[in-house]
């Protein structure tokens, strides 16, 4: 089962970054720019068939 | 009139024969005349079967009996510098092919025999399904997305759990002694009956120089004994886009789904699949599709092997991109790489504390990758001080503002107990662990 949880990093330079880490459960987890993540999941509704 | 005497033999001493002059040798000549109609005059009434003359505006003719019949032209169906001569069910032309082209077999030409650019390099990687960095057997869940063997991403639907796996071809006969191939399997008892694709999209720059071009798509492929789409089917797919390094299954501009459907068995079998990429492609990726039906059984998967896509309307012996597992492992590691080890005390490299909860470490690609790689996993991941003291992490993440494309810095997190400016390493915890960095599209 998958959880997904915000990390926020702050840097050296006092900048603050929003990561998001998915727990795949099975102690591996992935961990992405929240940007990338939206972007990735406003995608995966398209990604269905298309061939048929 | 007698007919011509054929060959005679002659002795010494003989003593020519009117007969022997005319129907051994004068009929038998190359006869020499102005123009038909002298030689219409000259032959009136002695024509015979079998004589030969030649005609300044003719050429060299035959009589056949009833008829002056031309000798050269008509044994040629040549008439342009470079045409071959080939046959089919008679004599024919093979027009010459354009610069660079190498003529090679083909069983549906008219002629047998057809013109195809040189033999180029297969651009999909992983093509014999060696490359495994994200393990050799990956679980994919319904409706979701994922990248399984290296390159190749897949998406599946509602109740259709799937399972990707490395298996052994098993087969020296029907195959050209690949290892291995890709088993995608529906697990046993899913429901789902959308389509099941699983892509490889090409970057940009190595999907143009197919734009405008026929292009063969050509694989091996083979059913479980439980495959459940009807007839087998299994559909070669290769999308084209107009966009720049999408990817397919995420939706190409301008999207073109050219597909065909094979029938499989449970005997690895070659099948090609040909098309003519737009002008305007700028985007490229074979695929393939799975629509089950049912419930799946315990065996409803197929396996693939030998993904070849080349210029040309004829299929070529497949060969890997690279020619060998390294070549094959470091194109692949240009979109992922997976660093990891045996070892429990695994150490990824050193890195300093800028907080007292906080470290980065920066590790150097052992290949360039496709851009700065944004997205990373990991598993069983640890700060150390090596021989002193281990500081579990909460978060592992990238730091896109100080990383590239051949070096990446990892920021640990959530740690307790650390001393800021304090040199420190990632390890692993358990001999499971690793850290996998993706510059996919």
């Amino acid at each position: 089962m998958e959880n997904t949880r915000e990390l926020f990093i702050e840097m050296p330079n006092g900048e603050r970054q929003t990561h998001i880490i998915i727990d795949h459960g099975n102690e591996q987890f992935t961990s992405m720019p929240k940007a990338t993540y939206d972007e990735q999941q406003a995608h995966l509704t398209e990604s269905v068939t298309k061939a048929k | 009139m007698t007919a011509n005497a054929g060959y005679h033999a002659y002795a010494t001493g003989d003593v020519l024969t009117a007969a022997q002059v005319q129907y051994n040798l004068q009929n038998q000549t190359v006869m020499y005349f102005a123009s038909s109609a002298a030689r219409t005059t000259a032959l009136s009434g002695v024509l015979v079967e079998g004589m030969v003359s030649y005609i300044p505006a003719n050429g060299l003719e035959y009589y056949n009996g009833s008829a002056w019949v031309v000798v050269a032209a008509d044994q040629t169906p040549l008439t342009t510098k470079g045409d071959l001569f080939t046959y089919s069910t008679t004599d024919a032309r093979l027009a010459i092919g354009t610069n660079g082209q190498t003529l090679v077999a083909n069983s549906g030409a008219t002629t047998g025999n057809a013109w195809q650019d040189p033999v180029q390099q297969n651009p999909v990687l992983n093509s014999a399904f060696q490359v495994w960095q994200r393990g050799t057997s990956i679980s994919v869940a319904a409706s979701s997305t994922g990248y399984t063997a290296d390159r190749w991403y897949t998406a599946t639907n509602a109740n259709q759990a799937c399972t990707i796996s490395r298996q052994a071809t098993g087969d020296t006969t029907n195959l050209p002694n690949i290892q291995y191939c890709m088993r995608f399997q529906r697990n046993s008892g899913q429901t789902g009956t959308g389509q099941l694709t699983i892509a490889q999209s090409f970057e940009s720059v190595n999907a143009i120089p197919f734009a405008g071009k026929t292009v063969i798509l050509s694989f091996y492929a083979r059913a479980g004994a439980n495959y459940s789409p009807t007839s087998s089917a299994l559909l070669p797919i290769i999308y084209t886009g107009t966009g720049t390094d999408q990817n397919a299954l995420s939706g190409y501009t301008g999207n073109v789904t050219n597909y065909t459907s094979v029938t499989l068995t449970t005997t690895w079998q070659r099948f090609t699949y040909s098309i003519t990429v737009p002008i305007t492609a700028t985007e490229i990726a074979p695929a393939f599709g799975m629509n089950p039906t049912g419930t799946a059984g315990t065996n409803d998967y197929y396996e693939v092997t030998g993904v070849q896509l080349e210029v040309g309307s004829v299929a070529t012996p497949f060969h890997t991109f690279s020619a060998t597992i390294q070549g094959e492992l470091s194109a692949a590691q240009r979109y992922y790489m997976r660093l990891s080890s045996a070892g429990a005390s695994a150490n990824y490299g050193l890195g300093y504390a800028y907080s007292t909860t906080s470290v980065a470490n920066q590790l150097r690609n052992p290949v360039t990758m496709r851009i700065t790689p944004t997205t990373l996993d990991y598993s069983n991941i640890e700060l150390t001080i090596v021989g002193v003291s281990n500081y579990a992490i909460t978060g592992l993440a990238i730091d896109a503002g100080t990383s590239g494309p051949d070096y990446v810095t990892l920021l640990a997190t959530g740690a307790s107990g650390l001393t800021a400016n304090r040199p420190y390493s990632l390890k692993n915890t358990a001999a499971t662990g690793f850290i996998g960095l993706s510059a996919e599209l």
